[in-house]
């Protein structure tokens, strides 16, 4: 490539014509070219409520993490410890949430009162008030009145949790039309404190699609090999049931109709390969993991879906792995 | 008909439209394109209305003195018959008309420059015959011991006029001014007052009657007629307001509609008869605003209204432009902001206060407010109420920030009220929350892309020839659609996607 050489104004930007060049996509041009024209507002309830596509995904033979009860009214939240007697950890979350917002996890109990993963407290009454914020809709889209999801607690595989710095680290796979188009890990360090959102301080580690092997790693917009935390060298990784992972983000795509979309899954230690939720308006910082532009990968999938609309989930799994690998 | 082409329609026909009522405008009516030089000129309205009780209507109001008989117009409903009468140098507008039912509104402008306008001052007379009314019994009694204790301590008839209407004005009135008054405020109502302190001045043997003003101030809304008290010291007439008679009144701010005593409204056939005025700087010459409201109506617009409906518009019109600086900094340059058109509110409530007093007002709201709902938290209660008590904790901070300015000897904070408090409430509220689930730097950052867009905004709504084309061309906000209709079809990067995506480094190099 031409602008291979760095150029001073590196520094502060990149011009237009440069991520044009390789192949970036910006959120107006997200939302132009792939979001609206593919993902039709009637079908945003379908994800947006986290119910709903659990349901889905039962229907489809997704796996998912068991779901322990859900709290809808105050009168639910009196008894929530009743509800929650018999597990020893698991997780809480807005039923109507986005971009991991109000997600409680739990992993303990110590003297009558909950632990987080990180080994803090979380005292009886901090965990019913939080269940009545997720309730009053603090987290929820809009702040609409919401109810509160408690499920299974994913317990990643020992390979997983390494590349993590407490907090499990998920799986997110970019979909157009059924074929998977890029796919990142995100994984937590000590500054994003166990959450797995990059502009937080996670990291996001690209892997290649064929495989299911990272190929490389950014943190806050920078390419690095190691985990800052751990020192771990993230590159090479091999993850674990890859081809189930893949299978089940095309579902993701056809239980739900939408064009474009994040599946975002965990790997658990025995049940394997989990769908967590699907996002309808997945973020840009999967392109810095892997050092691809999206647009690289969306228009020779635009190209391909125009021409074989019909395609079933093995033919668009041999284009992606062959065709948008690197 | 493809999404591209249907756009490219709605942009060319929007943009046809604007520009050609623009055109039509500026060409065939002569209505200045540019904002021009400062005016020099006041807009005063006078709304009449009244309740037909009786068929046949008559109504006279008294007129100001102007040089040219042009600078006044008057007009009614269809079926009025409207004239300017001259009563001895005294003109008066003279509406009648038959078969009147119902509520009744009746307009009348009159323009003024401002050395005509600032006509408060005294007026050389030699005529000085008081005229007597006299009053009887205990009434009369107690007149007189205020006029000799009045008169015992001032020497000349301003100090006297000054000294009644202290007396009447006192918070605890002596018990011959509580009789008084409670005989005049009977008989006259509101006027009782300005009546007595008349009645006063005649007395103690100087003429004296009742003028009406108004300010010479641009508001939302109508003003109610000022009544003033006008009386000769022998060689002058002078006025005084008097709800503040130690005060000459100022020229630039007063403008006297009627001397002489007459009545300013006389309506027979109706109840309930008011007059309201509403004053503005008028940017355009008379004849093109009579023009442009003998145009249709999508010609005319909101200058085809009457000048107090209209003067609602001139802050209504700002809207669109702060929506559209929203519009640009967020989908072209993609600054963050804390709900999408909070800065927009923001940016009005700036254009009433100055710029770095609202800002520091703003920084400081959100700053307690963000402390007390931190100390909230920790009760733990419902969201609902949560942001409700936040809402009673930034009115109590205002009132807390307006007494200790006020004290400093800062003035004009009291209009902060126009803060959009609910608003502002929510907005520590999401702060609260962002700063606990993603950090303070996020939160610090979308209240400060926040805080530059509503400055953005400001700016930008208070350019003097923007306002000027927002009010007087409102088909540009049409131009100014198709370019939000543009802008949201803009797929290039925005700025700030070009420092994200620096150090993106291609894999396959």
């Amino acid at each position: 490539m031409s602008d291979t050489q760095h150029k001073w104004w590196h520094r502060w930007l990149r011009t237009p014509a440069e991520l044009r060049e390789m192949g970036v996509v910006g959120i107006n041009m997200r939302n132009a070219r792939y979001l609206l024209p593919n993902n039709p507002r009637s079908l945003y309830r379908l994800v947006d409520d986290k119910l709903q596509t659990k349901a889905l995904a039962e229907q489809h033979g997704l796996e998912i993490p068991q779901t322990y009860g859900v709290i809808r009214t105050p009168r639910h939240i009196a008894r929530i410890d009743e509800l929650l007697s018999g597990y020893e950890s698991f997780v809480i979350k807005p039923t109507r949430g986005s971009g991991g917002k109000g997600v409680l996890v739990i992993d303990g109990r110590k003297d009558g009162h909950y632990l987080k993963p990180s080994g803090a407290v979380v005292t009886r009454e901090e965990l019913r008030h939080h269940a009545t914020n997720i309730l009053a809709g603090l987290f929820s889209l809009g702040g609409n009145r919401d109810a509160a999801l408690v499920e299974y607690r994913v317990r990643p595989a020992e390979l997983m949790t390494r590349i993590s710095y407490q907090g499990a680290p998920d799986i997110r796979v970019v979909m157009l039309h059924g074929y998977p188009v890029m796919a990142m890990l995100r994984a937590a360090t000590r500054e994003s404190d166990g959450r797995a959102n990059l502009h937080q301080g996670a990291l996001g580690i690209g892997i290649d699609l064929k495989t299911g092997i990272t190929t490389r790693a950014v943190h806050h917009g920078r390419t690095v090999t190691r985990h800052p935390d751990t020192d771990l060298n993230l590159i090479g990784i091999q993850l674990p049931g890859w081809d189930r992972i893949m299978e089940m983000a095309v579902i993701c795509q056809e239980m739900t109709g939408l064009g474009y979309l994040g599946a975002d899954l965990m790997v658990d230690q025995q049940q394997g390969p989990m769908m967590i939720e699907v996002n309808a308006r997945p973020g840009l910082a999967i392109q810095m993991a892997n050092g691809v532009g999206l647009m690289k990968r969306l228009e020779p999938v635009l190209k391909r879906h125009a021409q074989y609309p019909n395609e079933g989930m093995k033919e668009k799994l041999a284009f992606s792995r062959t065709k948008l690998s690197k | 008909m493809t999404a591209k082409s249907k756009l490219a329609t709605c942009v060319v026909l929007l943009i046809a439209l604007g520009v050609g009522l623009a055109t039509y405008k500026t060409r065939l009516l002569g209505v200045p394109f540019w904002k021009g030089e400062d005016v020099h000129e006041w807009q005063i309205e006078a709304k009449v209305s009244f309740f037909a009780s009786k068929p046949d209507v008559h109504a006279e109001l008294a007129l100001p003195n102007v040089a040219d008989p042009k600078q006044i117009g008057g007009s009614g409903p269809v079926g009025y018959q409207y004239f300017v009468e001259d009563r001895q140098g005294q003109s008066t507008a003279v509406w009648s008309a038959k078969d009147r039912k119902g509520p009744q509104s009746l307009y009348l402008w009159v323009r003024v420059d401002d050395d005509e306008a600032g006509n408060v001052g005294p007026v050389a007379s030699q005529e000085a015959e008081p005229d007597m009314e006299f009053l009887t019994g205990t009434s009369a009694v107690a007149a007189k011991a205020v006029i000799e204790r009045v008169t015992a301590k001032s020497s000349d008839p301003d100090a006297l006029v000054v000294a009644i209407f202290s007396e009447i004005n006192a918070p605890e009135p002596s018990q011959e001014i509580t009789l008084l008054k409670r005989r005049y405020d009977k008989e006259y109502r509101e006027s009782g007052s300005v009546m007595l302190g008349i009645q006063l001045i005649k007395m103690a043997g100087f003429p004296a009657r009742v003028a009406h003003a108004l300010w010479l101030r641009e508001v939302r809304g109508v003003q109610d007629p000022l009544l003033m008290v006008e009386y000769h010291d022998g060689y002058y007439w002078k006025i005084r307001d008097p709800a503040d008679p130690r005060k000459i009144p100022d020229p630039e701010l007063v403008h006297v509609w009627n001397r002489g005593g007459g009545p300013l409204l006389e309506v027979t056939g109706g109840d309930n008869s008011k007059v309201v005025f509403s004053v503005s700087r008028e940017r355009i010459p008379q004849s093109q605003l009579t023009d442009l409201q003998d145009s249709p109506l999508w010609v005319s617009t909101i200058l085809g209204l009457p000048q107090a409906e209209r003067a609602v518009f001139r802050y209504l019109v700002l809207i669109p432009l702060g929506a559209f600086v929203v519009v640009l900094l967020r989908n072209l340059v993609g600054l963050p902001t804390l709900g999408t058109f909070m800065p927009v509110l923001i940016a009005l409530a700036l254009l009433e206060i100055p710029l770095v007093r609202g800002l520091v007002m703003f920084s400081v709201l959100v700053a307690v407010g963000l402390w007390f709902r931190f100390l909230l938290s920790r009760l733990n209660l419902l969201v609902v109420p949560r942001v409700a008590a936040c809402v009673v904790i930034v009115t109590l901070l205002m009132i807390l920030m307006s007494v200790i300015s006020y004290r400093l000897g800062f003035s004009g904070v009291v209009q902060i009220t126009l803060f959009p408090m609910i608003i502002l409430a929510w907005t520590i509220e999401r702060m609260s929350i962002i700063w606990e689930e993603e950090g303070k730097h996020n939160a610090l950052v979308q209240v400060g892309g926040s805080l530059v867009v509503s400055v953005a905004a400001f700016l930008f709504m208070s350019i003097g020839q923007i306002q000027y084309w927002a009010f007087y061309f409102p088909e540009l906000l049409l131009v100014m659609l198709a370019g939000i209709l543009l802008m949201g079809r803009y797929t290039g990067y925005r700025l700030t996607e070009l420092v994200r995506f620096k150090n993106f480094e291609p894999a396959d190099k």
